[in-house]
Parts: C-alpha cells; structure tokens; sequence
C-alpha cells in the first residue's frame, strides 16, 4: 500500500518531488534507534503470540470449532457486521465529503468532530442503547404518543442479524474516516487542486469523484484496514449491542480463551486465528475490487459537466452528528436522574446524587497512563518515521489489524515472565503496543507528503538532520502531530484488555470501570463513568486543536 | 482421693485446652505481626456499589486496626482470576502472585482446588471461625467440602422480584411459572446461561422436575444425564415460546432484568441476595411497589467465600482481612440492609441483642416471607448443564 501512496492517480495531482532521502554513507544513529524502538515495543510480542495461538495448530481444534453449534451463525453475524459497517461508514463518510466539503457545513462538522471522535466506543454504545431499546427513549415517546403502558416488544437491539451493532459501529467508523478525510483534505496540495479543477470548467461532483476520491480512497487503506479489524474483533460493543445466541466470533472467542478448561481455551485460540485468516481474505479481496474498480474508470473523458452552484450552508454540517448528540444527551440526563421509569419521557427528579459520589480515581490512573505512553510513543512515531524503513512498514500496524485479545494475552505472558505484570511500566509497555502504531497511522500520510525540499534546503545551509528536523520539519507538521498525540492518548484511554491482563486488575481506569460497572444495574453510575470516559479523550483533542490554532495564528500556510 | 484424683484431672485438661488456645493465640498473634504493612489485592466482583462500598469501609478498619492495606481489584467474572492463577502457576510464578484473595464459589472453587491453586487450609484457624454457624453448609461449598481452604463471608438464596402493579399472585412453582408466562407471553426471561444467575435459575427448575433429586448431590454421570435432564429440557421448550424475544435472546445477567422490570418490559427479575430488592427500592432503580418472593416447596441457596490463592504474595494480610469480614462486628454491617444487605454466615444466638436485631431488619422491596433453603447441586452439574443449554438454545 506503500508504493500507492506515492502514486498519484489522477493527471492533474500537484504531488511535490517526494523522493526519500538516501543516506548511504553512514547507517545513523538515530536510524538504530528507529528500529531499537520498534523492536522494543512490537517484537516481544510475538513469542507471546505463539504461546496463545499454539493450540490452535491442531486439526481437533479446528474439527471442534467447525462443529460447534454456535460457530457458523457466529461466522455470519460477524462477517456481515464487519463488511457492512465497514462499507456503509466509507459510504457514508465520502458522501459527507462530497456534499460538504469545501464549505461552511464542513467547517462545522470539523469542529464537532473532536467530540464524537473522543467519545469511546463503549459509552456510545451504551448511550445509543439507551435512546433505541425497547425501553428506551424514542420508546418512551412513542408510548406518550399511543398510549402504551408497558414498552413493546421490538427487536431493536441485540436483534439476531447484528443490524443494530452494524449500524451503530458504522456511524461511529464515520467519523473516524471523516476525520482522516479532513486531515487529507488539510493538506496543500489537495485543497489546490479543487481551486484547479474549478477553473479548468469541472464541477464540484466531477472533481471529487475524478480527482479527490482516487487520492483519497487508496491512501485512507490503513485507516480502512483499522476499522474492518476493528469491527471484525470489537467484544465491547457486540457484548452490549451485538447478537447474543450465538455472539459474534470475537465474543465467543474472548469467552473461551478465558475458560479454564483447556480444550475449551484451545477454540478459543483457533477463533482468534480465524478471524486474523478472514481479515486476511477481506483485504486481498478489497484490494481485487479496487484494482478492478481502477480498470473501469482509467480514461478521462475530459467532458465538463459544469453543474448547478452548490452553496452549503452551515447548518448542513450538523445532521452527521444527530445520533452522537443524542446519544451524549441521554448519558448526561441518566447521570443526574432521580427515579425513572416507563414510559415517562423525563426522569421524576434530578439530582447530583451520582456525581457526587462518584470516583474519580480511575479519571486521573487513566491521565497518567495515556500521558505517559504517549510520551514515549511520540519520539519512537517520529524516529520512525524519518528514520525508519519506508518498505516495511506494515507490519508496524499488525496490532491494529489482529484481534486484540490474543495480542493482549500475549503481552500479558512476556511481562509474567519478565516479572513485569501487575506494575505500572507493564501497563505502559501494553498500551504502546496500540498507542505507537496508531500515532504512526495518523502522521504517515502528512510525513509522507511533506515537501521534503525544505529539509533539503536546511541541510544545505548547515542544519544537521536532526536539526532540521527540530527547527523546520516537525514544527511545520505540529497539526498533525498534535492530531497524533490526541489520538495516542485516546487509544490508551479506551484499552480494557490490556490494561485488565497486563495490569494483573490493578490499575482502575475509566475504561475498566464503566465495563465493571456494565456488569451492575445503575444506569446512573454508568452514565457518569462513561461520560467520564468520553472527557478525557475529549480534553485532549480540545486542547490540540487550540495549541494549533495559538501555535498556527500568525502562519497562514500551517493553518 | 478421688476428688483429687478428678481435681487433677480436671485442672490437666483445662491446662492442655489452655495451652492449646494459648498457641493458636500466638500463631495469630503471630500472623498479625507479619500482616503488618502488607497489601492485599483482593479480586472481587465489582459490579455493585452497595457491595463496593462496604469493602471500602472494610479495608478502612483494617487498616486503621491491623495496619493492612486492602486494594479491591474490580473484577467482572471470578472465571477469568481463576485462569489468571493457572496462567501464573503454568509459568512458574509460585510465589509473589497477583492476587492476594478471592472472592469465589462453586465451580471456580471446584477448579482452584482440584489444580491445587490454593494456599491452606487456614480457615477454621481464624479466631472469628469461632462465631460461624457451623449449621449452615459452610464447610461445602457446591457439595465439594472446602476443608478450610476458604472461610465463609456470606449467604446467598435465589429469590425472585416482581412489581405489585402488575403482579398481585406470584408464580409459586416451575408448573406455575410456566402458567404465568403463557398468560404474560414475552414478559418472562432469565439471564443466559453460563452466567450465574441464569445457571441458579436452571438448577432450581431441575431440582423441582427432576424425578430423583438425590442425584443431583452426586456428580453428574455423563451416561445417564440426558435422561435425568430431560423433565428440563422439556420445560424449557415450552417456556422458550412464550418468553421474552420468543426465547431467541436472553439478558446478559440479571442487573439487566431488574432495569427491565422497572421499565415494564418484563415482570420477573431474580437475585441471588434476598434484600436486593429493598436495595434497588431504596437507590430508586425499582419502583416502590416492587416485592421479593419465593418458592413454596424452597429456592436454591449457597454460601460465598473468600480464598487465598497459593502463590499469594501476602497470606496474612489476606488472612487478617478474611479474620476481619468474618467477625461479628463486619458481618452485622454487611447484614444491615441499608449498607449491603447480605445474610451473615455467623450463628444469631453467639452475637448481641442489637446485632441480632440488624438481622431482623426487614425493608419494602426485599424478602419477608420464610423460603426453604435447597442445597446446590454438585459443582459438576454447572458445567453439564451450561453445556447442553447452550448445545441446544445457544444458537438460533
């Protein structure tokens, strides 16, 4: 997917001269470091990995797991779940862009973004529950409306195909590729070519679907790959919207590698497995379907279909949001409920009962542990990036495309028998594993595009590599690397598994809690953790885009 | 002569009990020294505030007593901490463990102490041992004896929820249950088995159908349990129908039959803690008209215990603190229903007028009524049975 990156597809792309640097004189350093980094974080891991998917290599295991009654539902559940959110949310997203950008609605949408991107899978899910269950809030104002005592009977979520997980992992994947797009879309040399394009006759529809979409489409594969693995192994979100008989594959496969019993354990590994091996099979077979998708339309016609003015206004950025809005509205109401109950539309009392006693411990172990790993990832992310090999990169995202809870198993195992589990350095070390490859996932495409001849020119003055690197690079690409450094944090905020097994249970986070919590009946309580939950990784995308804006205010060409 | 003779005797008997409640108070006293400054990780279910909260209070008194830190480690599944030991044990860590103590029952007792993850026994030594009602089934645990490798904390008995409203006759029986849920159909359910309650809930119908109830103190034989579990299966075939989504979906646990109760979307909630109800009353998650019940010929009960795992970095700490939820003073606490509400494990006539009276303390919403207490079947029909119920309606 690499070599795409530097491919421009369309004729009129303004791609800078963007050759890699080649320093054949001298293996650097910090090219060592690079990669000591890398090794530091990923490699351990796989030893681990063998020891959990051992098992699996066993044709009994497999016989049993085919066998299984729950398997092939399980099978069907899962794949249409993945394959549909996926697609509908690269429809959805693409759509969004077409019909907004550029203008003022999305300039609005960007500027919501950092809500919904902040808000965790887990808490959505949960306030997504609470609006469509069937006693639910859109329940409730049907049942003012007809007159129904007790709340009907539908099949809303938890329904038997996944439509309700589907749907809600889809809006959710949305705007995370929404927000990819706005990072693509940031950069020059995309924004000029509409200006371009506009000029030489084509119309808006016409420049993005000849122009912008086959730029975009291959360089969003990455973060593509993250959302179809994402929802191929999610375990939260199916455990609370999903199907339960049978639950997705991820659920039963997280259930069985948690059993005691060890033929039980060994399904387990092989389900994991199975889903790494359908990953594997979607990507090749999305890569046929653009390849072939590419073929249909080589030739430009060069036709200008000129198409009426279209003038979005800025209201139009707000429907994205709608369920996101709603879904956050009904958490902040449950927080503060008194008695509630069917079919009342609003809660009999409102109280800060549950706020007040609520714990913020978890709030601040969850500070300091994101903060921490994203610490260390930054440097790693940047060394890599300008250090490290641009050919094998992509094995750096295998943690983002294999299921995380073998992975989490395996980490687990390396620090047991490192004598690390249990201890703060542990949990760090596990949270990297997801911080570091998603940081670079979100720096590649800005680092990759970056007009490499200012660098050039620094060097020619006198700047050594690394000093001009400080001095011009990494102070040009400060958005986006504070886009990564948010993200980072984000993703170290919302692991559950490992921080549960490599923190041996010790270490309470937002994110352990409000799953322990889901487990009791107080939606209150959960509200409260879940809109916890949501403000840490909300802050931190608050506070990035407001140290590029003060960081950016007197440079036009950084905004 | 004589009297001498039987004075001697007399004094030497009390010397040697003497002696000997001398050395146990020194091998106390001695864990006591060694307890200090230690921290215990005790892995629990975190899933309840009420429960959260008086394990905060706990760990607060011992350390201002015993200067012994507790850090409660907030756990969804007691299976997962069981696996955990093993993980540890299959690498070597015998000594210096992650957890500390354990809250635990049943089957997970059952698979920590056939793989020998167990440190004791220790539990009859503790001091409070002596205020336990040995009456109760304290010393089995799922008909697995405990032999002291874990100390009694509390009881708990399958009690059923319904709201007054809309329930004024209770079903009384599995026969009537299934009545109640043809004339309420889609208003009836149980949490899916393997979990907990769901499991509770099978047992009880099959201790009531099953036509040798004798059996089920055995472990099960795989030979003849098909035809043993058949009345149940049976059942449950009928009652699927007519049950909540048709019995094609269940609950995940039972917290989420209680908000399902409260919003109306079904009519029976069940519980393993017979003052639940009165708790989710007073924290306003039921409405007040909300009452517990029972069976007529008895509900399924059990005991819940803590267990110091083998390779645990600090036993006496651990000890100290299970010596300390045991005690009178901490049990009283945990029976008042407006702190937790869990029946004590200790004998009423060893403790004080006032503490009996926390135990006589009823409120609305929790169990007033006197429901018979059946004994859980062996730990191994858990597993048969979760088996076969997910064989047949895990998939549909």
């Amino acid at each position: 997917m690499a070599e795409t990156l530097r491919q421009p597809v369309s004729s009129i792309a303004l791609t800078p001269a963007n050759k890699p640097k080649t320093e054949t004189s001298k293996i650097s350093v910090a090219r060592l470091l690079a990669i000591a980094g890398v090794c530091l974080t990923l490699l351990p891991i796989v030893p681990g990995l063998l020891w959990v998917l051992w098992p699996a290599f066993n044709m009994d295991v497999w016989h049993a797991l085919v066998t299984d009654g729950q398997f092939a539902r399980a099978l069907i559940s899962t794949l249409s779940s993945a394959i549909g959110s996926t697609l509908l949310s690269l429809m959805a997203a693409s759509l969004i862009a077409i019909w907004l950008y550029p203008g003022k609605g999305w300039a609005l949408a960007q500027r919501q973004l950092p809500i919904f991107l902040a808000f965790p899978h887990i808490a959505f899910a949960i306030g997504i529950a609470f609006l469509i269950a069937p006693s639910g809030w859109l329940a409730r104002g049907l049942a003012n409306l007809l007159e129904w005592s007790s709340p009907p009977q539908w099949v809303s979520i938890r329904d038997p195909y996944a439509i309700s997980l589907t749907i809600t992992m889809a809006i959710k994947e949305t705007w995370f590729l929404l927000w990819i797009m706005a990072t693509l879309l940031g950069e020059q040399a995309i924004s000029r070519q509409i200006t371009l394009a506009n000029s030489l006759g084509y119309s808006r529809r016409q420049v993005w679907i000849s122009a912008l979409l086959p730029q975009l489409l291959p360089r969003m594969g990455w973060p593509l790959v993250a959302v179809l693995a994402y929802s191929l192994s999610v375990v939260d979100m199916a455990v609370i919207l999903g199907p339960s008989t049978p639950p997705t594959l991820a659920v039963i496969s997280w259930q069985w590698l948690t059993d005691p019993d060890a033929m039980t354990q060994a399904k387990g590994s092989a389900a994991a497995l199975c889903l790494m091996i359908l990953l594997g099979l979607l990507i090749v077979l999305a890569r046929a379907l653009w390849w072939w998708i590419k073929r249909l339309y080589r030739d430009p016609t060069g036709i200008r279909k000129p198409g009426r003015i279209f003038k979005t206004r800025a209201v139009s950025g707000i429907p994205v949001f709608i369920p996101g809005w709603l879904a956050l509205a009904i958490l902040v109401l449950w927080s503060v409920a008194g008695g509630w109950f069917f079919p009342n539309l609003w809660p009999n009392s409102l109280s800060l009962k549950s706020w007040n006693s609520a714990d913020f411990g978890p709030m601040l172990t969850a500070l300091w542990i994101g903060m921490a790993t994203v610490m260390i990832s930054l440097p790693l992310t940047l060394a890599w990036l300008e250090w490290g090999s641009r050919k094998h990169h992509g094995w750096l995202y295998a943690p983002l495309i294999l299921p995380s809870l073998p992975i989490a198993a395996a980490q687990y195992h390396v620090l047991l028998h490192l004598n690390l589990d249990s201890t703060a350095i542990g949990v760090i070390w596990s949270h990297l594993t997801w911080t570091f490859p998603y940081m670079v996932l979100v720096l590649v495409g800005p680092y990759y595009n970056f007009d490499n001849r200012y660098l050039c020119t620094a060097q020619a003055l006198g700047h050594s590599h690394l000093n001009a690197c400080l001095r011009i690079k990494w102070p040009m690409l400060m958005k986006p690397i504070l886009a990564a450094m948010s993200v980072g944090f984000a993703v170290s905020v919302a692991q559950y598994l490992p921080t549960l097994f490599s923190g041996g249970g010790r270490f309470a986070t937002v994110t352990t809690e409000a799953v322990a919590l889901s487990a009791g009946s107080n939606r209150r309580v959960l509200a409260v953790q879940s809109i916890l939950q949501t403000a840490l990784p909300l802050c931190a995308f608050m506070l990035a885009i407001l140290l590029t804006a003060w960081y950016s205010r007197n440079r036009q060409g950084l905004k | 002569m004589k009297k001498r003779l039987l004075a001697a005797a007399v004094l030497a008997i009390a010397g040697t009990a003497l002696t000997h409640t001398a050395i146990a108070d020194e091998k106390w006293d001695a864990i006591e020294a060694e307890a200090k400054g230690q921290t215990v990780y005790f892995n629990a279910w975190g899933g309840s505030e009420n429960i959260n909260g008086y394990i905060e209070w706990a760990s607060a008194e011992v350390k201002k007593r015993y200067d012994v830190n507790v850090e409660l480690v907030k756990i969804t599944d007691a299976g997962e901490v069981v696996k955990r030991i093993k993980t540890e044990k299959e690498a070597g860590r015998n000594t210096g463990g992650s957890v500390d103590m354990m809250w635990v029952n049943g089957e997970n007792f059952r698979a920590l102490k056939t793989n020998g993850l167990l440190f004791g026994p220790w539990a009859e030594s503790l001091p409070s041992w002596q205020y336990v009602d040995t009456k109760k089934p304290v010393r089995k645990d799922f008909s697995e004896t405990t032999d002291g490798l874990e100390a009694p904390w509390g009881t708990a008995q399958l009690t059923f929820i319904a709201d007054k409203n809309t329930v004024a006759e209770p079903p009384r029986s599995a026969m009537e249950l299934l009545e109640f849920a043809t004339d309420n159909p889609g208003r009836v359910s149980y949490p899916k088995p393997p979990n907990f309650h769901g499991t509770t809930f099978l047992k009880q119908l099959l201790s009531e159908l099953i036509e040798t109830p004798a059996l089920l103190a055995e472990p099960v034989d795989a030979d003849s349990f098909a035809e043993v579990s058949k009345p149940l299966w049976e059942y449950l075939d009928k009652l699927h129908p007519v049950a909540w989504r048709e019995g094609k979906a269940f609950p995940a646990n039972n917290a989420e039959m209680h908000q399902k109760l409260a919003d109306g979307e079904l009519k029976l909630s069940l519980t393993f803690n017979p003052n639940e109800g009165a708790n989710l009353v007073a924290k306003e998650q039921l409405p007040p008209s909300a009452y517990s019940f029972g069976f007529t010929k008895g509900t399924i009960g059990n005991v819940h215990f803590v267990a110091i795992p083998f390779n645990a970095k600090a036993k006496q700490g651990a000890q100290v603190f299970a010596n300390f939820l045991l005690s009178p003073e901490a049990q009283v606490r945990k029976a008042d229903i407006t702190i937790w509400g869990d029946p004590s494990v200790l004998d009423a006539e060893k403790l004080t007028k006032e503490q009996q009276a926390v135990f006589n303390k009823r409120a609305p919403g929790g169990l007033s009524e006197a429901v018979l207490t059946l004994s859980e079947p062996h730990a191994t029909w858990v597993e048969a049975l979760e088996a076969e119920w997910l064989k047949r309606y895990g998939s549909q």
